[in-house]
């Protein structure tokens, strides 16, 4: 009887931040709003290739350029492909691509901030320095650069493996692109995460239980993991959600540019780029595509704000 | 002061040079050769010769070790010199000033309007905390911070010429003119929250400071209270906003150029990297870091100035 309710109250306690921040979350309305469509967002792009009414490259040369109906509710494009499957599909493109991004540059900085945190001195202004430099330059512009150069390479170099192994996994270039976006957004959106995690080992790491940790031998990688990484969880998830709208908005800008993913994968910013050719004739081509970005990007907007306010409650107040 | 602005510049110049040798060795290990480049983008203009392409490489340095290269193209730079675009063969000085000043006063403009209108905006939604008027602005500022430019754009022109049965906003003829002023209210209006947040919390933190209480009861008229005493140290948080408002208006400026077809650096770095005409992208990287760079140095050495508390703290730290 007693062991049980100890273990009721301990469970109470462990949860209590948990639970508080959830519950302060739930109070914001717009928080709540947000985090929806962002499962929402989630759910479309795990099983929305099995539930649109169209395959997204599938032309139907006499239907083009339609007006949004019950067919086709948002219409067809200049080839007479479904629009509404493609910006399902372009979900997918941009959920992979956010996913991808927020995981690489999280783990960059976690290595980067507590290399920096843990070893001090001059490694530490080094590691300031490389952050410093990074935010400093105008991101898309680097990504663009990144993109554009390295691609003709890894693209010959994949035609090289194919021809060497035979083995048709290099003959698929969508990789490539998707690879070169992940890899050039995760270079410049590590520093964020490493600031926190930095930060966070700053002030931990002459608390007792670390230096007691530390004295009997734990290594540090396992320091990391289990006292600082839990400690720094508030701002991490704040991070996450902000980078996952970030490299969204990031991804969709290159394709916009023409830069990232190509014709014929659906991406949201190589649907709006499309349609900004047509948009006086058939203004749906470019507002659906539009319309659906800035609704997610609103969504990660409020969910960001409302788990910042939940999280660390100091900033709006 | 003056030690502290020379030592900020002493870092300052390591900075831009790696970054430099970074994007000049991605471009020149990554892309490959320009010549090549050239002869692609110009077919059945001149037969594809071997020994002709070897020739003109020769001639243009293109054989020599990396390094040197390097070396002869900073050396070209410190003299004004960024060297000959590989599509138009115009001189890419002469592109870059045609194209600068357009970016310039659309950016400038926008930053120094949001600014003002934010810090406002800003100080209202602290003052009426948690009411309507409060929930508007942060709400507001939150959407449209969420947006990015390039969607914001179309749907207003969608919206302007198909609904409203206006011109279309497309080119530039002049600041002041309707055409640009569209597109310099969507890059003024998206960075926006970034400065009213700053301010909102600022002001949040000096309303319950004793000497506002004081001035309070001293029976000072509302509004010197806040001018004179609320605002000023509102002011240094927002300052700090300004390198992440010069990023996010450089961004911005590459994607509404092309969205409305004004003729600057935005459109001239789509073009560039179209045609992967690396001079011209190599200069533009060049000045938008020393822009991004330089705003940075600004806010530091605006710092002191700003908040002489600030400046005990530093130079105590010194």
């Amino acid at each position: 009887m007693t062991d049980n309710t100890l273990e009721l109250q301990q469970e109470e306690k462990q949860f209590s931040l948990a639970k508080d921040a959830f519950d302060r979350l739930i109070a914001n309305k717009l928080a709540v709003i947000g985090m929806l469509l962002v499962v929402f967002l989630f759910f479309i792009a795990i099983f929305g290739p099995y539930i649109t009414p169209y395959d997204f490259l599938s032309q139907d040369l006499q239907a083009r350029n339609q007006a949004p109906s019950w067919a086709h509710w948002f219409g067809t494009d200049d080839l007479g492909r479904d629009i509404m499957s493609r910006v399902i599909y372009g979900a997918r493109t941009a959920v992979i691509v956010a996913f991808s991004t927020t995981f690489l540059s999280l783990i960059i900085g976690i290595f980067m901030g507590s290399l920096g945190g843990y070893f001090g001195g001059k490694v530490d202004a080094f590691i300031v320095w490389l952050i410093d430099i990074t935010m400093s330059v105008p991101s898309l512009l680097l990504v663009i650069v990144i993109n554009v150069s390295m691609k003709p390479r890894l693209v010959n170099w994949m035609d090289e493996q194919f021809l060497l192994t035979g083995n048709s996994f290099y003959r698929n270039t969508i990789l490539v692109d998707f690879v070169l976006v992940f890899g050039s957004l995760a270079l410049i959106k590590w520093p964020k995460a490493a600031r926190i995690i930095r930060g966070q080992i700053m002030s931990v790491r002459n608390k007792n239980y670390v230096l007691a940790a530390e004295a009997i031998g734990v290594p540090t990688p396992k320091i990391v993991w289990k006292y600082v990484i839990p400690n720094s969880i508030g701002p991490i998830i704040v991070y996450i959600s902000a980078a996952l709208g970030e490299a969204m908005v990031f991804e969709s800008s290159f394709s916009f540019l023409g830069v990232g993913v190509r014709p014929p994968i659906p991406s949201w910013g190589n649907m709006i780029s499309d349609g900004l050719r047509v948009w006086q004739l058939y203004p749906h081509i470019l507002a659906a595509p539009a319309a659906v970005l800035a609704l997610v990007t609103i969504a990660f907007s409020f969910l960001g704000d409302g788990l910042n306010d939940a999280l660390n409650p100091r900033q709006w107040k | 002061m003056g030690r502290y602005i020379l030592f900020r510049l002493l870092k300052w110049i390591p900075s831009v040079f790696i970054l430099l040798l970074l994007i000049y060795a991605l471009v020149f290990f990554g892309a490959g050769d320009p010549i090549k480049l050239i002869f692609l983008q110009a077919p059945g203009d001149v037969a594809y010769d071997p020994d002709r392409v070897e020739a003109i490489r020769d001639a243009a340095g293109l054989n020599r070790p990396f390094l040197v290269q390097f070396m002869d193209y900073l050396g070209n730079i410190a003299n004004g010199n960024f060297g000959n675009s590989l599509v138009s063969g115009r001189s890419v000085n002469s592109m870059i000033s045609a194209a600068l000043p357009v970016t310039l006063k659309i950016g400038l403009t926008a930053i120094f309007l949001l600014s003002i209108v934010g810090i406002i905006l800003g100080v209202i939604a602290a003052l009426n905390q948690n009411k309507l008027l409060d929930n508007l602005i942060v709400g507001f500022a939150l959407i449209v911070w969420g947006i990015p430019v390039f969607v914001a754009g179309p749907l207003i022109i969608v919206f302007l010429v198909l609904v409203m049965d206006m011109d279309v906003p497309y080119g530039w003829s002049g600041l002041l003119s309707f055409k640009v002023i569209v597109p310099l209210l969507v890059l003024g209006l998206n960075p926006m929250a970034l400065i009213i947040r700053q301010a909102r919390a600022g002001v949040l933190e000096v309303l319950s400071e004793d000497y506002v209480r004081t001035a309070r009861a001293k029976g000072i008229p509302n509004y010197q209270v806040v001018v004179k005493h609320i605002m000023r140290p509102v002011l240094t948080p927002v300052v700090s906003q300004i390198g992440l408002l010069v990023i996010a208006t450089l961004n911005n400026s590459i994607l509404i150029e092309k969205v409305f077809g004004l003729p600057g650096l935005g459109r001239l770095t789509e073009t560039a990297i179209k045609t992967s005409d690396y001079p011209v992208i190599l200069a533009i990287v060049l000045i938008f870091s020393t822009v991004v760079m330089a705003s940075n140095l600004l806010v530091d050495i605006s710092y002191p100035l700003l908040d002489p508390r600030a400046a005990a703290k530093k130079t105590g730290d010194e």
